[in-house]
């Protein structure tokens, strides 16, 4: 159990996490979600004690991390796979983590077999690639048999192998009732991966819920082809809906159902061809639940040498 | 309980840290090739050249500081380990592992340290008295020589193994603090030889007052078998070079515990 708890985050200027307050319950996969620079890898690295908050807490377990005995044992992470010594092999890095939790040797080899770089964990970790550095990364989180797992944007650098690899890793350690949290920009990502996601941006919580949850709570579309297209248009815009695109296709019409739109053409005189309620997609959702929260979007370019 | 994280179970995971790195087993490379290489080479000339020697240079001839004339160079071998042990941490990001495993910062330390100056003071030791030995293996029977038999020479050796250790612990605080290997480097090499050319513009008297504190003259304090004018003697030397690196080391630990990681 992860409970985040009015975290706030300053660092000289910048507000990087602004009360933050959420849970992470144990047996499912709970994405973060957040753009670049929301603040997810700080509150990852607060979880873990290595920068303190500056208001609230982070609780693991019930106690801030400081307090944790055998650390190794309660919380595992993956935060960025080249943190690592890269003058150290793969096994004598483990064995070092294992031997300050008194966590036995035969476990480093149980978790180089697990991600499959026994063959390769006698070899200097610089020489890694980014993947098998991502899946000592994940050895070593696995060190201790934690309950929590933390794992920030792990799909990174990985294969279309690895990714699938890595998703169902995250489902069976759910369902052995971890804790299991992982942090990504990417919704196409968590939505194949997380049960529950945790939407963040610009430090700030935005929204918590399964991909069912999220998605629905975004205004679908509707597709409608017709007659003609002109006339339709201006008797949608007249009931007060959105045309969100048009073309000779068809209409793309938001705030109305395909009821009304179907309803609003007979009443014009316009014969439907195909009507198609469409739902949000994904992408669509993520980027109308954070567009106020991006913290470099694409601003409009405006010119500096007129006049 | 018995899983608990403690100071030893940290030393035994950073002693493992710290021997599985090229940066220490070159820096030692270069310790040994410097103390005892130099040792063996100037010691040769002097034995070569001793029948060539004044009277008066052959009676005030130290054969004590000759044979650990290449101590002077190992000491910045030493302090580049003491501060890799650090830096490397947070020059690669493997510090973020290392405190996610050991949150407990003032025991990270503190193992660090058990680690750095056991292993120093045992190498630095050996290293010591192996160039005092072999310097007179080659001065025998043509150059007046000393004895580990006497106390002072013993005193002296041992002590110049000792300086050896203080300085690597330099080396370590002055990586808490700076968190960068160049920054460290510097700091180091300027406090140890220019501080002293610095000081040389300073009248006479504040010389005299002022000069027996610097670091280096610490070090040739601790080693030498005569006390001379304007200087601490050995064990004195030795208590004000600790005394810096305590004051280093807390102000070390306060910032590693302040500051993010």
């Amino acid at each position: 159990m992860l409970q985040i708890d009015h975290l706030t985050k300053r660092y000289s200027s910048t507000l990087a996490i602004d009360d933050l307050s959420f849970d992470v319950k144990p047996g499912v996969v709970t994405g973060f979600l957040g753009p670049n620079g929301s603040g997810k890898s700080t509150t990852m690295r607060i979880i873990l004690g290595l920068d303190h908050p500056t208001k609230g807490r982070a609780i693991v377990n019930g106690k801030s991390y400081g307090e944790l005995k055998d650390p190794l044992r309660e919380v595992g992470a993956l935060l960025d796979a080249k943190s690592v010594h890269p003058g150290r092999t793969a096994r004598n890095h483990l064995r070092a983590l294992a031997a300050s939790n008194k966590i036995k040797k035969s476990r480093v080899d149980e978790v180089l077999e697990f991600v499959g770089i026994t063959s390769v964990a006698d070899k200097k970790v610089g020489d890694y690639s980014l993947g098998m550095s991502q899946r000592l990364g994940i050895a070593a989180a696995l060190l201790g048999d934690p309950g929590i797992l933390l794992f920030d944007e792990p799909v990174n650098g990985l294969d279309p192998e690895g990714i699938r690899w890595i998703r169902d890793f995250f489902r069976s350690l759910a369902n052995e009732g971890r804790t299991v949290f992982v942090s990504s920009h990417l919704m196409s990502e968590m939505a194949v991966s997380a049960d529950q996601i945790i939407v963040i941006g610009r430090g700030r919580f935005i929204t918590q819920g399964s991909i069912d949850d999220l998605t629905a709570t975004a205004n679908g579309t509707v597709f409608v082809r017709a007659s003609d297209i002109k006339r339709l248009g201006a008797a949608i815009t007249a009931k007060n809906g959105t045309i969100h695109e048009e073309n000779e296709q068809g209409l793309t019409v938001g705030a109305l159902t395909s009821d009304e739109v179907g309803q609003i053409a007979f009443d014009a005189g316009v014969t439907v061809l195909e009507l198609t309620p469409q739902r949000a997609s994904l992408e669509d959702v993520f980027m109308g639940l954070t567009a106020d929260a991006v913290e470099f979007g694409g601003g409009t370019f405006e010119s500096t040498t007129h006049g | 309980m018995d899983n608990e994280v403690t100071l030893a179970s940290v030393a035994k995971s950073e002693w493992i840290k710290f021997r599985t790195v090229r940066s220490t087993i070159m820096g030692t490379v270069v310790l040994i090739v410097l103390t005892i290489g130099l040792g063996v080479l100037v010691t040769a000339l002097v034995r070569a050249h001793f029948h060539t020697m004044p009277l008066s240079q052959k009676l005030t001839f130290d054969p004590l500081s000759t044979s650990l004339v290449g101590l002077f160079f190992a000491q910045f071998a030493v302090g580049v380990i003491g501060s890799l042990f650090i830096t490397s941490e947070y020059t690669s990001g493997a510090i973020r592992t290392t405190l996610a495993a050991v949150p407990n910062r003032m025991q990270l330390s503190m193992a660090k340290l058990v680690v750095l100056v056991t292993s120093m003071f045992v190498i630095c030791e050996v290293v010591c008295v192996a160039a005092f030995l072999i310097g007179m293996a080659i001065f025998s029977g043509v150059v007046p020589t000393d004895s580990l038999g006497s106390g002072p020479v013993l005193r002296a050796v041992l002590l110049a193994g000792v300086n050896l250790t203080l300085l690597a612990v330099f080396g370590y605080a002055l990586g808490l603090i700076f968190r960068q290997s160049l920054a460290c480097i510097s700091v180091f090499v300027t406090l140890l030889l220019i501080a002293p050319l610095i000081g040389l513009a300073f009248p006479q008297s504040w010389q005299n007052d002022f000069m027996k504190y610097e670091p280096i003259n610490l070090g040739s304090s601790m080693m030498s078998v005569v006390t001379k004018a304007n200087t601490f003697g050995p064990w004195e030397a030795f208590a004000v070079l600790a005394l810096y690196m305590v004051a280093l080391l807390a102000l070390g630990v306060t910032l590693l515990q302040r500051r993010d990681a």
